[in-house]
């Protein structure tokens, strides 16, 4: 118990060292500056999601403190002119992919840091815990990069989501199976596997009774541990059944691990459709390579977008100079979730979180002022956007390509 | 849907992954019976070895099987340098001398923690290619993925020559003499202190081979070393503390029971299947089956 204990402390100090470590902004959060918090894995298994998210950030902050030719809110000014020019910046906090440490840490930033409001998580399961404590201070919480549908239906009056939840995207999957079966190649059968997390069963819930009003037939349903070191008994259970798509809701590490242990096993089923996460990570290509091949995910956002929309392609180029990778699915999103949290505390005009969290509810975006393929941004009386329309993507050669819906894709989906 | 061919596939998978679990353990076992010491970094030191692994394939353009003695070799310095640097500092402790040891190496294990993410940054590496990577025996239908089988295979050549080393080596004798009694081989004239740092060498070359193999089919990453360490601290408890051999026949059974339970149960449940097998232990042999 003793050891319990110590090791939860040691922890403690070694997040809040690290914390400390990114929030450089913190020593000038007085005078002109407004600051926001944000909650993210800095340490952990899935510390470099927030060290990418990191930069996405600062690629926003750079974009509303600097002026850019860019379609974009905010861009063309300094700082937030409602406010008289006062500029944005964010302190963040490893949260360590633990909604206990989650909660914690949100509670920090909200009375230590003064933060006006908080953007986050990365995981559902924290986006869960720290938002509960953002309303119980009456501060804004943006959900950038979470996406199961539970987190919008709690009543809460404080969190907001700009980007598409689970329920959603799978059901963009669902209308992609019947575009399919429109051009004479059904889908019979499909095989689930996801992480024992809000996450993965959020994610599969909505499969399975899409799947069941479609007459879709679910073969495999695996609830799998995340982090194992081992998958080959839920791999040999996939490979048994041999569904014509397997469904994927998984993070980086066990994408890893199961797209190697299929390969181990001899397993290569028809098709892949994944729930983005780990599939939209650049990392498991690198570890798979030819294997990835043909490999589908849903997501909300694409670099080929960049041929319709020219600002997609510039804010690429920021990113890619402060990180050396080219932007994805999360870190769009959250450049995405800074710049309408910041055209909301612009319209704020005082800065205050009641009066962003007004103007967070008031928000009407249209989507060509975004990076993403939405039409607009804009929150139900729940806080979250429907009018964000997701994509689904497929893997060619070393870079993912739209291929649904018609109106965004760039090439035809290959579907054997 | 449990045909023949599923069940011996299940046995065979549980059975590869079960010898590596157990290769893993060794080097923790044979610490903890030199000098009833928990060593917390022990995972750490298999991550310490995939980097190193990682490094060596990058730098050298050879494959992990080959540099697997390179890397034993690197990881022996490593854990004796551990143990001369730390450990023998955490011994002076006038009380709760255990206690402080443990917690030295919780310590460390942080602290390679903090330093592999420092250095190496966060992000997820693998080998992309080598010899065994993505390669498969097929038996009668039941597959064996051959970077598995290497590890099971080094695994047992590593328990052979780890009981040759025992048996017939001064340095084993002296090592068992020590693991006896560690007051009284001083007046024998064997230095404690060697004796010790060697085993901690020795510990930690064998979780460097173990890590070797592994990083031919595992992602690297800072935190790689977590669930495979919980596993090693319960395939030693299973076996006996400090029996080294019992480490082998545990790790074995907790491969096995952990492809059973995430069959029959359910795989988000196979860790339960462990636990309830080692608490089984407990309640009929508390010391462990090959327990002293």
């Amino acid at each position: 118990m003793k050891t319990k204990i110590t090791r939860r402390e040691a922890g403690a100090l070694v997040g809040g060292a690290v914390a400390g470590a990114f929030a450089p902004g913190l020593a000038q959060a007085q005078g002109k500056q407004i600051v926001i918090g944000g909650l993210y894995p800095l340490s952990g298994a899935n510390a470099q999601i927030g060290v990418d998210a990191k930069h996405a950030y600062d690629t926003a902050l750079d974009v509303i403190n600097n002026k850019h030719d860019l379609d974009l809110p905010l861009a063309k000014t300094e700082g937030l002119p409602n406010l008289s020019g006062a500029k944005l910046a964010m302190t963040f906090a490893d949260h360590q992919s633990d909604p206990q440490k989650g909660r914690a840490e949100a509670e920090r930033l909200i009375t230590q840091d003064k933060v006006v409001a908080l953007i986050g998580t990365y995981q559902s399961a924290v986006a869960n815990t720290a938002s509960v404590a953002a309303e119980r201070y009456s501060i804004p919480f943006l959900g950038a990069d979470t996406s199961s549908p539970s987190l919008h239906r709690r009543g809460l009056k404080f969190f907001f989501r700009a980007a598409p939840h689970d329920e959603m995207f799978t059901q963009t999957m669902f209308d992609f199976f019947d575009d399919l079966k429109k051009k004479g190649k059904p889908v019979q059968s499909i095989a689930l596997f996801y992480e024992d997390t809000i996450f993965g069963a959020d994610s599969a819930n909505v499969q399975r009774k899409l799947a069941g009003e479609k007459g879709i037939k679910v073969v495999a349903d695996i609830k799998y541990r995340s982090n194992s070191p081992s998958l080959t008994a839920e791999v040999q259970q996939l490979k048994a059944a041999n569904a014509q798509v397997l469904m994927p809701s998984s993070y980086t590490t066990d994408a890893i691990l199961l797209m190697k242990t299929m390969a181990e096993l001899g397993y290569k089923p028809p098709a892949i459709l994944a729930q983005d996460a780990g599939f939209s990570e650049q990392t498991l290509f690198n570890a798979i390579g030819a294997q990835g091949e043909g490999v589908m995910t849903r997501s909300t956002f694409s670099l080929d977008l960049a041929q319709k929309k020219p600002s997609v392609g510039k804010v690429n180029e920021l990113f890619k100079a402060r990180s050396g990778k080219d932007l994805n699915d999360l870190t769009a999103r959250q450049f995405t979730a800074a710049m309408i949290m910041a055209d909301a505390i612009n319209r704020s005009k005082t800065g205050e979180p009641q009066a962003i969290r007004d103007a967070l509810a008031a928000t009407d975006l249209p989507g060509d002022q975004t990076i993403m393929p939405w039409r607009r941004v804009k929150f139900d009386e729940n806080g979250q956007n429907n009018d964000c329309t997701p994509v689904l993507l497929q893997r060619r050669g070393d870079k993912y390509v739209t291929v649904f819906p018609a109106e965004y894709a760039v090439a035809d989906v290959v579907w054997s | 849907m449990l045909t023949a061919e599923n069940i011996s596939q299940i046995l065979m998978s549980g059975l590869l992954m079960g010898l590596i679990y157990a290769l893993i353990a060794a080097g923790l076992s044979l610490i903890f019976g030199l000098m009833d010491v928990v060593n917390f970094a022990h995972g750490e030191f298999l991550m310490t070895a995939m980097y190193a692994t990682f490094g060596l394939v990058v730098v050298l353009s050879l494959d992990p099987l080959i540099l697997s003695p390179i890397v034993a070799a690197i990881m022996f310095v490593v854990g004796a340098f551990c143990y001369r640097g730390i450990i023998v500092h955490a011994m002076r402790a006038r009380t709760n001398v255990g206690m402080v040891q443990v917690f030295a190496t919780f310590g460390l294990a942080i602290v390679i923690r903090g330093l592999a993410q420092f250095a190496f940054t966060p992000d997820y590496r693998s080998i992309p290619k080598s010899w065994l990577g993505g390669q498969t025996l097929s038996l009668f239908g039941v597959y064996m993925p051959a970077p598995q089988l290497a590890g099971a295979l080094a695994s047992l050549l590593a328990f052979g020559a780890l009981w040759l080393l025992m048996k017939k080596t001064d340095f084993g004798r002296a090592l068992e003499a020590t693991r006896e009694d560690a007051g009284a081989v001083g007046l024998v004239g064997i230095d404690r202190n060697r004796v010790f740092a060697m085993g901690w060498g020795l510990g930690a070359a064998l979780v460097g081979l173990a890590g070797a193999i592994l990083s031919i089919f595992y992602y690297i990453h800072p935190d790689v070393g977590g669930p495979f360490a919980l596993i090693a601290y319960v395939t030693v408890a299973l076996g006996g503390f400090g029996s080294v051999f019992g480490a082998l026949a545990a790790g074995v059974i907790v491969g096995i029971v952990e492809a059973i339970s995430a069959t029959v149960l359910q795989p988000s449940m196979k860790a339960i299947g462990i636990y309830a097998v080692y608490l089984l232990v407990v309640f009929l042999r508390p010391r462990g089956l090959f327990g002293h």
